[in-house]
């Protein structure tokens, strides 16, 4: 009997001291990860510096044409930090960025469009100078401000165009239907309530959520989507990184 | 991180549990510095956490260290991006990728079940997929038939229940016949609601969801002008759960685009862009996503002040 209590507490003894020496193993092999990660951090930092300083030679000069069409999306919380903004658009300018749409949920920005068009010189609405969603170069930036009713209210109101439509045309059967809903109807449709517009290719978003808040959805099937950060840690590096990034991407589309 | 426990057994005669995972029914933890001389004359050890059970009668599972079950989402969605580039990198054919993408989605049920989240939907197949060489197609197709009529007992014997999303008019009728077979024999399911996305789209699910209003007015169901954003949601596909906005989008691959999925449903949703391609995906790359997803200030569009 005594044979076998002491039998039984030496094996529990070398199971404990098992068990602490993988643990200590695992806590090493976290900490090394740890390590690896942090410096990693630290390089990323360190790189968006270069890039402002124009130490980079890659990210100097770079071609944009790819990117025709760069939305940012603001947090609520962060939106009134104009001059922020103001500085991030005369940043894309200098990057040679020509057509930006400007997002925030509750519509602050449309707001305040006029006071930022007045900061940036020769910079107008995007309507302004396009008839339709086709891009076309120009000289100067062209800004377009939507907000949340571009979003899914727009959709109920293309939809109930469409709902009158289909009431109007007395359409009794299912191809009409299906006639009458389909994408592309709803893609002018949206255009005609005056929410169409372009479908961006990159899509920045500033704030402490990695989400889009509501951008009008439709628009953005096949959009780079890229977090940044809050507003009040924009660094030009960050931005061109992204940018410069966008261009290297070959997207499949399904493919 | 992954979570550490190790348990040590009754009899001397045990198996080591491998780290990271946890250890469940049968096994039980100690705290092994605070107490051991007691240990040695009376092996007492604390409860496991295998005893709990969640409402709807499932263990609970304790979660890997870093994350929070309070704060764990109700509705992932999980673009299932790769696994024909990880076919390319290991030099097999795209088959090979698909069936290992399968595994990692039965690995995520698994941990989805076990962990508390309500409602996982994947993006399987989607319209634009329908434009891939037709023995590709062909193959992921059969692929869902043969996983649906494999995985069917299972699922009803743990509890998960299966919804199919998309439009349904390009799919094989045999594939039809087994998708409404599966979703009769899970609707009572309630442990986790796994809603698999075959030939689907968010622009699809818009116009399918206008299409249906348009029939229940034209009945006299409704008036056009009650059409609003709520009648759109309900028409929308994903009115087959309670849950039907996603709390956490992961695509993996390192691609940064949501590529036509969910697009009403995800104006809120944290979006977590994970470099692994699928077939890699596994428990520590979601606990991963799930650590970023419990750590934002998620406010839907609005302000603290």
């Amino acid at each position: 009997m005594d044979f076998n209590k002491e039998s039984q507490v030496s094996c529990s003894w070398y199971a404990q001291i098992e068990n602490c020496l993988l643990q200590l193993l695992w806590h090493l092999i976290h900490v090394t990860i740890d390590l690896w990660y942090f410096p990693l951090g630290i390089a990323d930092v360190l790189e968006s510096y270069l890039i402002s300083w124009g130490l980079l030679g890659r990210y100097k000069s770079f071609n944009v044409t790819k990117l025709r069409y760069l939305a940012i999306v603001v947090d609520s919380e962060e939106v009134f930090q104009t001059s922020k903004i103001i500085k991030l658009l005369q940043w894309l300018e200098a990057v040679g960025i020509k057509h930006v749409c400007l997002y925030d949920n509750e519509g602050v920005l449309k707001k305040s469009k006029n006071f930022i068009l007045e900061k940036l010189d020769g910079t107008i609405l995007f309507w302004d100078a396009h008839e339709n969603d086709v891009l076309s170069d120009r000289q100067h930036m062209t800004l377009e401000f939507v907000s949340f009713s571009d979003g899914k209210e727009a959709v109920v109101k293309a939809a109930n165009v469409l709902f009158m439509k289909y009431s109007k045309s007395g359409a009794t059967d299912q191809n009409q239907k299906d006639e009458i809903f389909t994408e592309s109807q709803m893609s002018n449709t949206l255009k005609t309530v005056g929410s169409g517009g372009p479908k961006p290719d990159l899509l920045l978003v500033y704030g402490p959520a990695r989400c889009h808040l509501g951008f009008p959805a439709w628009r953005i099937p096949y959009t780079e989507i890229v977090h940044m950060g809050p507003l009040k840690s924009m660094n030009y590096g960050s931005l061109v990184k992204a940018i410069y990034k966008f261009t290297m991407v070959q997207p499949n589309y399904g493919k | 991180m992954l979570s550490l426990r190790f348990a040590i057994p009754f009899t001397p005669t045990k198996t080591k549990p491998k780290p990271g995972l946890v250890v469940q029914s049968g096994w039980n933890q100690t705290d092994l510095l605070s107490s051991l001389p007691r240990r040695c004359e009376s092996y007492k050890l604390q409860a496991a956490t295998a005893d709990l059970t969640d409402g709807r009668g499932a263990s609970v599972v304790e979660l890997p260290e870093g994350l929070s079950r309070e704060l764990m989402p109700k509705h992932v969605a999980v673009i299932m991006d790769g696994n024909g580039r990880w076919a390319r990198q290991k030099g097999l054919p795209a088959s090979a990728g698909h069936e290992a993408g399968v595994k990692s989605l039965r690995e995520m049920v698994e941990l989805c079940g076990e962990w508390g989240i309500q409602v996982l939907t994947v993006f399987a197949f989607s319209t634009e997929n329908w434009i891939r060489p037709k023995v590709e197609v062909d193959f992921l197709l059969s692929l869902f038939e043969r996983a649906l009529k494999t995985e069917m007992d299972s699922f009803r014997k743990s509890g998960i229940r299966i919804s199919v999303i998309g439009d349904s008019s390009k799919l094989p009728a045999s594939l039809l016949g087994l998708i409404n077979e599966v979703e009769e024999t899970t609707k009572n399911n309630t442990r986790l609601q796994l809603i698999v996305a075959v030939s689907y789209s968010g622009k699809y699910d818009v116009v399918q969801a206008c299409r249906s209003i348009a029939e229940r007015a034209k009945e006299g169901q409704i008036q056009l002008e009650d059409i609003n954003e709520s009648l759109i949601e309900q028409e929308l596909e994903t009115n087959c759960t309670d849950y039907p906005y996603p709390d956490l989008l992961i695509r993996t691959s390192g691609e940064l685009r949501v590529s036509n999925f969910l697009l009403w449903q995800l104006a809120y949703t944290e979006l977590f862009f994970a470099q692994e391609l699928w077939p890699d995906f596994g428990k520590e790359e979601f606990v991963e996503a799930l650590s970023s997803y419990q750590q934002r200030q998620r406010r839907y569009g609005g302000r603290h002040s």
